[in-house]
């Protein structure tokens, strides 16, 4: 039997390490995955509590999360793209065009 | 018992592997890691009986998220990776954890044999899931599907390389 705290303790670890590499890198690949890694600590806890409540309703708003997320993955993708075509480089530092 | 260890293995192997996403210098490293702990969340959900979702899990992220991340560090920036050498106790770890799982498999299985093909009503996580889902949350299911069309034509028109000439 798996505690609950473990698993939102879990999800809470990998949420504040995917904010973390959001906030911190620059590298706007890296800064995607640590988007990645942030859903999927949501993921983990909505999983987690659905099991508490035994409600399947916890996989069915993971499964919608993972939905959004590969939307995000591709569209952020074409941005990467048509950024790294503009610009040379995926160093989100060369974002300042709209700088005043 | 078995059940909260093997969670806790995964858990860990996923926040390290979590963490080196972040901190590696190497941005294919850092996919390779995010690999890892995509797989390692997949056995957390296991663990948690979310059978489906770590399915999907494996084929959505391990197969098809990570290897669009594959693709396109090699279309943006092919010159970043190179060739590495590794030292000498990396490449024995290497060779020894898949050893070691093998014969860990072969153990079990020549011990134990194959389990029993499932206990009846086995599978009523997922009937009552699929009826949820198909019940309830047939409109959000709908949308969802609409999402990822709208997303399949937005990211071809963002990434086109050039604008095709349009007479009207």
């Amino acid at each position: 039997m798996i505690p609950i705290e473990a698993v939102i303790v879990l999800g809470l670890l990998l949420f504040a390490i995917g904010f973390v590499g959001v906030v911190v890198r620059k590298n706007l690949v890296v800064m995607l995955m640590s988007l990645e890694l942030l859903l999927n600590g949501a993921n983990i806890i909505l999983v987690g509590l659905g099991r508490r409540l035994a409600s399947p309703r916890g996989s069915i708003f993971a499964l919608f999360v993972v939905l959004m997320a590969v939307s995000e993955a591709a569209v952020g993708f074409a941005l990467v793209l048509a950024y790294f075509r503009q610009k040379k480089s995926y160093d989100v530092d060369a974002l300042d065009d709209l700088k005043g | 018992m078995i059940t909260l260890a093997v969670f806790l293995v995964f858990a860990v192997l996923a926040v390290a592997a979590g963490v080196l996403v972040v901190v590696q210098k190497n941005v294919m490293h850092s996919v390779l890691y995010l690999a890892f702990t995509v797989l390692a969340t997949a056995g957390v959900f296991f663990t948690l009986g979310a059978e489906y979702l770590g399915a999907i899990q494996i084929l959505v992220y391990g197969g098809g998220i990570v290897v669009l991340y594959i693709f396109v560090i090699i279309i943006v920036n092919l010159k970043e990776i190179v060739p590495e050498r590794r030292r000498f106790l990396p490449k024995l770890f290497l060779v020894a954890v898949p050893v070691a799982a093998g014969v860990e498999v072969a153990y079990l299985l020549l011990a134990k044999g194959f389990p029993a093909a499932g206990r009846p009503g086995e599978g009523l996580g997922f009937k009552t899931t699929a009826e949820m889902l198909f019940g309830s949350y047939l409109f959000p299911f709908e949308l969802a599907s609409i999402l990822l069309l709208a997303v399949l034509v937005g990211a071809i028109v963002v990434a086109r390389r050039t604008l095709v000439h349009d007479p009207d």
